[in-house]
């Protein structure tokens, strides 16, 4: 299997947004881990080719410690993954045959912070553009500094 | 830039204590453990410890498991080992082996370490565990030894991949 490093971002000073542009077509599937915290509680959040528009669905589990819990939703304007306030949650998310031009895109994506939850997500992409950008970013505040983005593109 | 297998481990007859990786590579970004595992006594985890630090504390984990019927959640805080599910036990259909992933992202960094976890038990029997953990170890210096502790029946295995 190859499993190549496209691009990593690793946070000097904190930031409200990470962005891969131009990201190569060449492979079948693209993963994308962070290491992160955000501040002032807001909750990261994925898109991907600038779309705000009502595209992104997804189903969820996960546990707290003390609950066990899914639920979905449809026709959101982004894919959401929560508040973690220190360094040390790991979002993962694949994207699915992210070049192909004649489907929608699906993600299954993991959200892990040991001092909050485990949470397991898929996800679809209403839209059969293949995948050139995808932008994180927080509700609100920013990116701490220290966080890490990897994008990794799976051969086909 | 590859995902890289450093090396993969077979449990040879009359099973084993542990399975362990030592002098790993720093030259990667990311790790990820992947094991298939039978174990010799009841239960469906292993216990996953880190540079070899079993008895500080140092682990904080939150799970999910489902097995069919019905779902549970648990964290423990100043746990001595990772939360790794997906060991079989022996009590299951014989033959039967586990599956099971752990991902450790920035493994050379000198901060605290996030882990997640997944593991599978497989028994060919109406029940069977699906796990899935997020991890976090508080030892700062990089990762050069995984250690996975449980008495694993022969034929278990566990490969060790470095992402770069």
């Amino acid at each position: 299997m190859t499993y190549d490093l496209l691009d990593s971002v690793t946070l000097a000073s904190s930031a409200s947004s990470v962005t891969f542009s131009s990201i190569d077509q060449s492979y079948g599937d693209l993963i994308l881990v962070s290491n992160h915290a955000t501040t002032g509680g807001a909750d990261i959040r994925f898109r991907v080719n600038g779309d705000t528009g009502s595209n992104y669905s997804w189903v969820q589990m996960y546990g707290t410690g003390s609950s066990a819990t899914s639920n979905n939703t449809t026709s959101d304007h982004f894919f959401d993954y929560g508040t973690p306030t220190s360094l040390g949650a790991t979002i993962s998310i694949q994207f699915m045959d992210y070049a192909a031009t004649d489907k929608h895109k699906s993600v299954l994506a993991r959200r892990d912070w040991a001092s909050a939850l485990t949470l397991a997500a898929a996800g679809r992409w209403a839209n059969t553009s293949a995948i050139t950008t995808i932008l994180a970013y927080t509700a609100a505040g920013s990116f701490a500094a220290g966080s890490t983005f990897h994008l990794y593109g799976i051969a086909k | 830039m590859a995902y890289e297998l450093i090396e993969t481990i077979e449990v040879g007859a009359g099973g084993a204590a542990s399975i362990e990786f030592t002098s790993i590579p720093q030259d990667g970004v990311d790790l990820q453990v992947v094991v298939s595992a039978r174990q010799t006594t009841g239960g469906n985890v292993s216990l996953m410890t880190l540079n070899s630090d079993s008895s500080g504390s140092n682990y904080t984990f939150v799970n999910l498991q489902g097995n069919g019927t019905n779902k549970y959640t648990d964290t423990i805080s100043g746990s001595n080992y990772i939360y790794f599910g997906g060991t079989t036990s022996n009590i299951r259909t014989a033959n039967t082996f586990g599956n099971a992933s752990a991902y450790i992202s920035n493994y050379t960094s000198s901060v605290a370490k996030s882990i997640s976890t997944d593991g599978v038990t497989e028994s060919n029997e109406t029940t069977a565990w699906q796990t899935m953990a997020a991890n976090t170890y508080t030892g700062t210096s990089p990762i050069t030894t995984v250690t996975i502790s449980r008495p694993f029946v022969q034929y278990s295995t566990a490969s060790l991949y470095k992402i770069y």
